[in-house]
């Protein structure tokens, strides 16, 4: 009988040990604790594998105690990429050959890991509220990318209309219309190896875009010179007698149209009128 | 009372129209969903179709007829004994100005048209240049790498442009202008269908047409001559207020089209 209430006793405080982490954490930051518990890796790690702090110590003690050794408030972008990069070796590895990491170790601002996979409600790329999730790619690097402030306090001369441009594309409209969506940012610009057009290994680079536009399953073998020569967010001027040719066909359209709308309807007023008239006269 | 009626068009004259009508009306369907995506009325023609890969399907289809109608076109013409009465004359002009002087009431005489009015020129004209720069730009839009082999691809995106520009001014002619001169304005005018245009539409349409075929005496065959019925008002009349209806509501779309594009246009390009 004492074995077995001993045995029950210990078995409640093993079991107790690992929820205490969880909901000392809990006591104060319930939002952030149940973001966590709803994330990929609720249960594979714990709060101290990011924020430091000693597990060992229980959590209905008073919480600073947990915080203690080596504890990290707000990890610094710098920060998350090494704690991240404990478990995601290989992922780390590439995207700290980015722009992003580039300018991050220069002490500027730019993308982390948490930036576009999130912080503690971190998904599956698979699943579909997952802000790395196929389908939500395009707005998870609007909302730095399209963002004038942040984009111009950075200082970068990186333009903010990437995301209206892309809409334009077919890649897109495709999705806004209810069907596929064809190609998203990281499918040319790729996701942690992200690198300026002028780097000569980014797949957007000019040498490099008949292989990034040939991918299999996209258009395959375009291996032609001239997608070289060109840039798909940009209005690309073609010059005719030192014109903008695009001008000179949207001039020209705009008067035909505003030309031939007022003649139609015209017409059409006037024959209707006139009729009314002859009927008056029998 | 008997009346006569006179032959218009030929059966493959009429075969044409259809098959170039019907491509028309798919290609407009399907391609200006694409050019405005997010709007609920482009949703519901995408979904009427079967999806978005259906669209596609579809505007590429019809665009091969269109094509193809288009190049018999030209090859019927050559094929066939010359004729110049599509061609515009200096008479084109004058019948132009008596018709504005007519609505304006400076004169009481309505021009005499021929066989086809200067609207009607205007008209088959303008789908003649609209099918091949459609055409053109369609196919550079359709295989943007296979064009990029052979031009740069500012070129590619300006097709992109004339498309969109194109598409506008010729729905515009056709859904507002030619719907309402041949379709609603003698509705119901069966002559696409039939190939026949009755005695008194062409003496009212066309009288100088009218005075040749009476002077010739080629048409008074008994075939020729139909028993207007006129039990059919209610008929007519029903069919007349579904086409009203129909009328208004695409002429409501394509002014909503044709405002957004140029609006569109003039944001980036003046302002």
């Amino acid at each position: 009988m004492m074995i077995l209430v001993l045995i029950a006793v210990l078995y409640m405080t093993t079991a107790s040990a690992q929820e205490n982490i969880d909901e000392s954490c809990f006591h104060c930051h319930p939002a952030q604790v149940n973001e966590y518990k709803a994330s990929v890796h609720f249960n594979k790690n714990t709060c101290a594998d990011c924020h430091g702090g000693d597990i060992n110590i229980s959590g209905t003690v008073v919480s600073i105690n947990v915080m203690h050794t080596n504890f990290t408030g707000k990890p610094t972008p710098v920060n998350v990429t090494n704690f991240c990069s404990k478990c995601h070796e290989n992922e780390t590895m590439v995207y700290e050959e980015s722009i992003h990491w580039q300018r991050l170790k220069d002490g500027r601002s730019a993308a982390s890991c948490t930036d576009c996979h999130g912080i503690h409600n971190i998904l599956s790329s698979k699943d579909p509220n997952s802000s790395t999730h196929f389908e939500n790619i395009p707005e998870t690097c609007a909302k730095c990318h399209e963002n004038q402030t942040r984009m111009q306090a950075l200082y970068y001369g990186i333009q903010t209309d990437r995301f209206d441009t892309y809409k334009k594309s077919f890649h897109y409209k495709s999705y806004a219309g209810g069907g596929r969506l064809l190609a998203v940012c990281s499918d040319c610009h790729e996701n942690h190896d992200t690198r300026q057009a002028s780097d000569p290994k980014s797949a957007v680079n000019p040498a490099n875009l008949p292989a990034t536009c040939g991918k299999q399953g996209c258009h395959t073998g375009a291996n032609n010179v001239f997608i070289t020569g060109g840039k798909i967010h940009e209005e690309q001027s073609v010059k005719l007698l030192s014109i903008d040719a695009k001008k000179l066909v949207t001039y020209f359209y705009i008067i035909m149209i505003l030309f031939e709308l007022s003649f139609t309807i015209g017409l059409i007023f006037l024959g209707i009128t006139s009729k009314f008239e002859i009927r008056r006269r029998h | 009372m008997a009346e006569l009626k006179f032959r218009r068009f030929t059966v493959n004259q009429r075969i044409q129209h259809i098959l170039f009508f019907v491509s028309f009306i798919l290609l407009a369907y399907t391609g200006f969903p694409l050019k405005f995506p997010e709007e609920w009325w482009s949703r519901l023609m995408i979904e009427s179709v079967g999806g978005f890969d259906n669209r596609t399907l579809i505007h590429h289809l019809s665009g091969l007829v269109m094509i193809g109608v288009s190049v018999y076109h030209v090859v019927y013409h050559i094929l066939e004994k010359p004729r110049f009465d599509v061609l515009f004359n200096l008479k084109d002009l004058d019948d132009f100005k008596q018709q504005i002087k007519y609505f304006l009431r400076y004169s009481d005489e309505h021009p005499k048209f021929g066989r086809y009015t200067w609207k009607q020129k205007f008209e088959y004209f303008g789908a003649g240049f609209g099918a091949v720069i459609m055409g053109f730009t369609g196919l550079l839009m359709w295989q943007p790498f296979e064009a990029m082999k052979y031009f740069p691809i500012g070129l590619v995106q300006i097709a992109n442009l004339f498309h969109t520009w194109e598409a506008v001014l010729a729905s515009i002619a056709v859904f507002i202008g030619h719907f309402y001169d041949e379709h609603f304005d003698k509705f119901p005018n069966l002559s696409w269908l039939t190939g026949n245009i009755p005695e008194e539409e062409l003496r009212h349409e066309h009288p100088l047409e009218y005075e040749e075929a009476m002077k010739n005496r080629v048409i008074e065959t008994p075939e020729n001559v139909e028993h207007t019925n006129k039990d059919n008002i209610l008929i007519v009349g029903f069919a007349k207020l579904i086409f009203t209806m129909i009328f208004v509501a695409i002429c409501v779309w394509m002014l909503w089209i044709s405002y957004n594009v140029l609006a569109e246009a003039i944001k980036t390009y003046i302002i």
